[in-house]
């Protein structure tokens, strides 16, 4: 096999060291010694999120930093639900959400559940649940809005209620995610 | 398969050609013994499924507004932004929110549950729109477990129910399993300025909520999102009462025994409509039927002598008990005085508009 291009030579000398080490140790797998094979591990995740600790990005004359206290410093999500009608916003979101021991894996299931794991016999992905989620100083506002931006000309908006969450929120457990249902 | 196109690329000469033949080399023989081509006709056979959701051994505890026993920071899950008439700030703080397994003694003692089953699970799944009256659509659908024959499901109040006994595919609790009914409570109280209501308690046991969904999809008449949300709940008990703030003393208990809600908003004939108006108001609007075509209903009522395609249809959408809401109390009591039963059946919802509206000056 020949080589155009300059760098063949490294690859040559890597493929000369990889393959020694493993012809010797690797040996094919019949197909019921494979079929036997399953992964293992999973990863282990811990979050530390803040949204808009500060304030956003951008800065103009509705939106700047935490400090400006004419300015909004929150993060605007704004969808319509119907051509030229107007926007449902989720507003000035901010917050510090914290969470420690979010796992994930993939589980074979096969019994327990009262019975209903002998009928299902199939694997699952499991997200294994933090035991407590930290929100510190969580705001969001539910308004609806005749604009998208609040710097669009004709902007009104009327805010339904406001949610401020604060302290730890126990969530303990598993979820599983499988598909099922309908094509 | 997955050999032979590994040893083209090594063909091409690049600077990894090296890495690629080593690769070449080892997977050939598991590869090769593993994949398989599918004929047209398996193929045709295989097809996207929905996601399943189970919440297995779960717990979910929400807020105190008081430090806890070491002196941790306060815990508050609060509403605000809403003003009373006379300009005062109203919040609804929400003290305790829990989830969790049966006989938790009113949110005292939690213990996990699960919810939804494997062979019957939580579905976030796109539907075919024909097959559940919403024609040509594809159908976003939100779906707590369904209800299952009564030869094999659990009656949906009771605690204690055995196989057979009802359409409920979650089960109540047992000696051996923790069941897939869940204790759902919370406590709240609600401040007018400074003048703040005694804690409110709102608890159900043993909840079940099998049969809810939420199906979303476009309307392309209207340009606009449509819906229909159905929600079922079971609950053996639900009661509701106050205490001080403090939690020293508590009023009368309210319980409600036997407790069934079959709410219905939207159907395929009347989806529910979202919208927000130019001056910012969020609107839910449940149309009024649209009329099926010329047709005329005879001035007996009787379907001989009407058009029949026509008065199908009005005696499907009178008659069909998936368009209407139902609520079951078996038993209403305060403290230790029973009132009865109590049933509101077969409500229609015809025509309804629901608009927000800014009071502020």
């Amino acid at each position: 096999m020949i080589f155009p291009y300059a760098v063949p030579v490294l690859s040559l000398s890597l493929m000369a060291v990889l393959t020694l080490p493993a012809r010797a140790e690797m040996a094919p797998l019949e197909d019921e010694a494979l079929s036997k094979v399953a992964g293992q591990g999973g990863i282990y995740l811990s979050g530390d999120i803040s949204i808009n600790e500060m304030g956003g990005p951008v800065e103009n004359a509705y939106f700047g930093r935490c400090d400006e206290t004419d300015k909004k410093c929150g993060a605007r999500f704004a969808y319509r639900l119907k051509e030229d009608g107007g926007w449902m916003v989720l507003d000035e979101i901010r917050g510090l959400f914290a969470f420690e021991g979010l796992t994930l894996r993939v589980r074979k299931i096969d019994s327990g559940f009262g019975g209903d794991g002998e009928l299902f016999d199939r694997d699952v992905i499991e997200l294994g649940l933090p035991d407590t989620v930290r929100f510190t100083d969580v705001h969001f506002k539910v308004a609806a809005s005749s604009t998208a931006r609040p710097t669009d000309p004709g902007f009104i908006q009327t805010d339904i209620f406001a949610v401020q969450m604060q302290g730890d929120v126990i969530m303990q457990g598993n979820l599983l995610v499988f598909p099922d249902g309908n094509p | 398969m997955s050999g032979r196109r590994l040893s083209c690329k090594a063909g091409f000469g690049s600077a990894f050609a090296g890495v690629f033949l080593v690769l070449v080399a080892i997977t050939p023989a598991s590869a090769l013994a593993e994949l398989e081509r599918l004929a047209e006709s398996e193929m045709s056979e295989i097809d996207g499924a929905g996601i399943g959701l189970v919440f297995d051994n779960f717990t979910f505890s929400h807020g105190t507004d008081r430090p806890d026993a070491e002196g941790n920071q306060a815990r508050i899950f609060r509403i605000s932004g809403i003003k009373s008439t006379d300009g005062r700030e109203v919040d609804i703080t929400v003290n305790h929110l829990y989830i969790a397994g049966a006989n938790s003694n009113y949110g005292e003692n939690l213990t996990p549950v699960n919810l939804g089953r494997l062979v019957n699970p939580w579905r976030i799944d796109i539907v075919d729109g024909n097959g559940i009256g919403v024609p040509d659509k594809a159908v976003l659908e939100l779906a707590a477990p369904s209800k299952i024959p009564g030869a094999e499901g659990f009656d949906c109040m009771g605690a204690s129910a055995a196989a057979g006994s009802g359409q409920c595919s979650s089960r109540p609790a047992t000696a051996d399993w923790i069941g897939e009914r869940a204790d759902i409570g919370m406590q709240m109280n609600v401040a007018v300025g400074d003048d703040r209501s005694a804690n409110l308690n709102i608890h159900a046991r043993s909840a079940v909520i099998d049969g809810s969904y939420l199906r979303l999809w476009g309307d392309d008449q209207r340009s606009q999102m449509a819906g229909q949300f159905k929600l079922n709940f079971y609950s053996p008990e639900v009661s509701i009462n106050a205490c001080t703030q403090d939690g020293t003393a508590c009023g009368s208990r309210i319980t409600m025994s036997d407790f069934a809600l079959e709410l219905a908003i939207g159907n395929s004939l009347q989806p529910v409509f979202f919208d927000v108006d130019g001056g910012g108001n969020f609107i839910l609007e449940v149309e009024t039927i649209r009329s099926p075509g010329a047709g005329q209903i005879a001035a007996n009522g009787l379907r001989a002598g009407s058009n029949a395609q026509t008065w199908d249809f009005y005696q499907d959408y009178y008659s069909n008990p998936e368009y209407r809401s139902n609520l079951q109390i078996g038993n209403f009591s305060v403290g230790d005085r029973d009132f009865g039963a109590a049933r509101v059946e077969g409500m229609l919802i015809q025509h309804l508009q629901i608009q927000t509206k800014d009071l502020a000056p």
